[in-house]
């Protein structure tokens, strides 16, 4: 009777370890969104909870490029994928799935947009100054330290250089690419001036020589230095400043790259990333409007209830809150 | 006698169905399988595989590693055993002053390093609370060892790029850190 109470024992530890599935246990919605969503997913995750008893949403936050290879490279299951440029879902997604003849998905939805602006602080050099028309000079001044994030690495990093190039054109101001970036790097940046297209070449590298330009992995590292006084502006995306209750100068729309009429100007401009950081993905960055778009993989475990959490994202982006990307203009969601 | 029989019974039936929850991976698999299947390409002026074994006999770094995403998240901190990389590419002929290392994984993953962060030089340190701090001395290492332990498939295993000091808690940046490394190659 001993190894029958040892057996009884036994199997009570192994169902109570929750390998049985036999507990209850919320449903779980992954989401799996861009570093510039996590805010506003953050205040959705909550809501959506609140409505949905029994619903756990978990939101994990990457470079938009690496939210799609979890599913598409690394095989992670998710339910909802949001990403900061709408155009890498069908690059990336619409191609079958390991050994299976179904795509990754098919489709997407845009859901919001974004601009770019020079958020800033109380602290930074020269911030009484500062205003739409003079903010190219106020940043040239050779005591102003200005920071973005590494295009290796961040969509938001590729997006300022090609803000500071569209700026060089807007202005009249030849040398404003070389000031702000070129001169700042000890590996060469080189800026090709093509009959359409201006390209930007990176290195390899993107380490500065000085203290006029810094770079960092991601925005919560700049806004960490912004206010802490190691920078002075930071490019940025306009809800981020706004989340986090930054100063900020907005940018004409020809080069904030947040105006869809503005698309063709933003194909004037081409980032070449210094290496392929992702096989299955090119170094070449184009000039185009931010739309962020949403999408739920092909083998979701959760569809129908991805479905309601991207129309509740949906509705609550068109309303324009404070501190998220900005609703897209009337006619623009497909 | 039929009691015995029972027991037995019983027993050979929970032996049965704990095997088959361990097959269906509801304990941890050992990663051996991981660790003897694993080959490393190292090309610079001249071509090496190595094997798991190959590394092991290489001389071992032990330090501190701990690191973050770019939105913030942080993983470790974690003791990290592996060998330099600087001399990994000793064996296939250096790295000199001005030449990068490309370290690459099969899951398409890319990175780049220049001579001079191999001598430990330009990253940028955080402490436990994400604040700037001085760089302290670092090493970049090949992993295969993470706590004591051989790094699982899930921490990159079996073998990954770390970023350790000496000093505990030093937080360096995640997109470094390549994961299932299987091919460095010395470039001009």
């Amino acid at each position: 009777m001993r190894s029958v109470a040892i057996a009884v024992l036994l199997v009570g530890s192994i169902l109570l370890a929750g390998c049985s599935g036999s507990t209850p246990a919320p449903k779980t919605l992954k989401v799996i969104a861009a570093g510039s969503l996590l805010a506003p997913f953050a205040e959705a995750e909550q809501e959506f909870e609140a409505s949905h008893p029994g619903v756990d949403v978990q939101i994990e936050g990457h470079g938009s490029i690496q939210v799609i290879r979890q599913v598409t490279d690394l095989g992670r299951s998710a339910d909802v994928i949001a990403v900061a440029d709408e155009s890498l879902i069908p690059d990336l997604m619409y191609r079958p799935m390991k050994n299976s003849s179904r795509n990754y998905t098919d489709w997407y939805q845009p859901i919001s947009t974004n601009e770019m602006v020079i958020a800033y602080t109380n602290k930074s050099r020269y911030h009484e100054e500062i205003r739409p028309d003079n903010w190219y000079r106020i940043l040239a001044r050779p005591d102003v330290r200005l920071g973005f994030s590494n295009p290796m690495l961040d969509a938001a990093g590729y997006r300022s250089l090609m803000v500071l190039q569209l700026a060089e054109e807007e202005y009249r101001e030849p040398m404003l690419f070389e000031t702000l970036v070129t001169h700042h790097f000890p590996s060469t940046i080189t800026v090709s001036s093509g009959e359409e297209v201006t390209t930007i070449s990176l290195p390899e590298i993107m380490r500065p020589s000085d203290d006029k330009v810094v770079i960092r992995d991601g925005s919560i590292y700049l806004l960490s230095l912004l206010s802490a006084g190691g920078i002075d502006y930071a490019i940025e995306y306009r809800s981020v400043a706004e989340g986090m209750n930054l100063s900020y100068v907005t940018l004409p729309p020809s080069i904030h790259l947040g105006s869809a009429e503005y698309a063709d100007r933003y194909r004037d401009v081409t980032v070449i990333l210094g290496f392929p950081r992702f096989a299955t993905i090119g170094s070449e960055r184009n000039g185009l409007p931010v739309v962020y778009a949403v999408t739920i993989p092909a083998n979701a475990p959760n569809p129908d209830l991805a479905r309601e959490f991207i129309g509740y994202i949906a509705n609550e982006s068109a309303k324009g809150r404070p501190g998220w990307p900005a609703p897209l203009p009337e006619g623009a969601v497909s | 006698m039929r009691e015995r029989a029972l027991s037995r019974t019983i027993v050979l039936s929970v032996t049965i169905l704990v095997f088959s929850l361990t097959l269906a991976g509801c304990t941890a698999p050992v990663q051996d399988s991981l660790a003897a299947d694993w080959r490393l390409t190292i090309n610079g002026t001249t071509e090496k595989v190595l094997t798991m074994n190959d590394l092991r006999a290489l001389p071992a770094v032990n330090g501190h590693g701990y690191c973050v995403s770019t939105t913030g998240f942080r993983f470790g901190p974690y003791t990290c055993k592996g060998v330099d990389l600087r001399d990994l590419s000793a064996v296939a002929g250096g790295v000199e002053e001005g030449k990068q290392v490309w370290v690459s994984a099969p899951d398409g993953y890319l990175w780049v390093f220049d001579s001079d962060q191999l001598e430990g030089r330009g990253f940028v340190t955080f402490d436990e609370n994400l604040k700037e701090i001085p760089s302290p001395p670092l090493r970049i290492i090949l992993m295969y060892e993470q706590n004591g332990t051989p790094l699982s498939y899930d921490d990159g295993g079996p073998a990954r790029i770390a970023i350790i000091s000496e000093q505990p808690g030093v937080i360096t940046e995640g997109s470094a850190w390549v994961k299932w490394v299987d091919r460095i190659e010395i470039r001009e």
